[in-house]
């Protein structure tokens, strides 16, 4: 979230569950009826009430553990104080639906393989933290960049 | 990842052990008994793509993700999954908008903007312990 446009100088909260244990990157378990998926047709969902989560304040702190980055040796980066991370909850409705592009991939160089298909996408979502809360715009077909859903297999899976 | 990222780490695990035990002197969201990591635990926990990136390099960790670029087609995408060893359905976003911030203790208002890299994927996977397993997550 940013007081500005987009950018990590303006940025002034970062809600992520963390990366887990195992280095899996921002993964949470999620009853198995938040997710609803009808590949076929291009649509999905993501539906979450009350998630915690952790406020980072920035994506420079959430990947660097709250060091923030240092801005005066030579690397193209703000320089972004440490931040330590507080607790908040999110609750968010994403939809996936209709077809962009598609396309089958077999990636050898990355072990995955599948079908890929590009969509639209809308989101409405709000946040709630001891002093601050959020409420995102209704939703809006027209604030996607870009949206992927895949049927896939990688790794082991991968043939 | 490097071992200084791991050394880093190991020392904010500590230190929220330790603030956790501090108990109410530190406040209440602090003595959660919410992990430090997402937790997933209990039902098979997944291992993630080798693949990824840093962002912040030479600071920072490597992550296991793979962000969506809106200037690349389709077919050229990366590996959207989080987690390896995966079969099944995967769902990333890369979403911007706006909405509006409350200062809850003054009831001030502030219009904000926002960026959402979010997803999902639900099927089968080989967990850590070398078990097949199936989830749901949430990339948050």
């Amino acid at each position: 979230m940013y007081a500005g446009p987009v950018g990590l100088a303006q940025q002034i909260h970062d809600y992520n569950v963390h990366i887990d244990v195992n280095d899996v990157f921002w993964m949470i378990r999620v009853p198995h009826d938040a997710v609803e998926v009808d590949f076929d047709n291009a649509r999905a969902s993501l539906r979450v009430r009350g998630l915690k989560v952790f406020d980072d304040h920035d994506l420079a702190n959430s990947l660097t553990d709250g060091l923030g980055l240092p801005g005066d040796l030579g690397f193209n980066y703000p320089q972004i104080p440490g931040v330590f991370p507080t607790r908040a909850s999110v609750s968010f409705d994403v939809e996936w639906n209709g077809i962009i592009s598609a396309a089958q991939i077999h990636n050898t160089g990355q072990h995955f393989q599948g079908s890929f298909l590009e969509t639209n996408a809308t989101i409405e979502w709000s946040s709630d933290q001891p002093g601050f809360r959020f409420q995102a715009e209704p939703a809006n077909p027209a604030r996607n960049l870009i949206s992927v859903l895949g049927n896939e297999k990688n790794g082991a899976f991968f043939m | 990842m490097n071992t200084t990222y791991i050394r880093r780490r190991a020392s904010r695990r500590a230190f929220l052990g330790n603030v956790a035990g501090a108990g109410t002197v530190i406040g209440a969201g602090l003595a959660s008994p919410n992990p430090a990591h997402a937790n997933n635990d209990g039902f098979g926990q997944p291992n993630p793509i080798p693949g990824g990136l840093a962002p912040f390099a030479p600071f920072g960790v490597f992550i296991h993700h793979n962000p969506l670029n809106a200037a690349s087609s389709i077919g050229s995408l990366n590996d959207p999954s989080q987690i390896t060893d995966f079969k099944g359905f995967v769902g990333l976003t890369h979403i911007r908008g706006g909405g509006t911030g409350t200062n809850t203790m003054t009831g001030a208002t502030q219009s904000l903007s926002y960026q959402a890299d979010m997803g999902f994927s639900q099927g089968e996977f080989i967990g850590t312990d070398g078990r097949h397993h199936h989830g749901t997550f949430a990339f948050v």
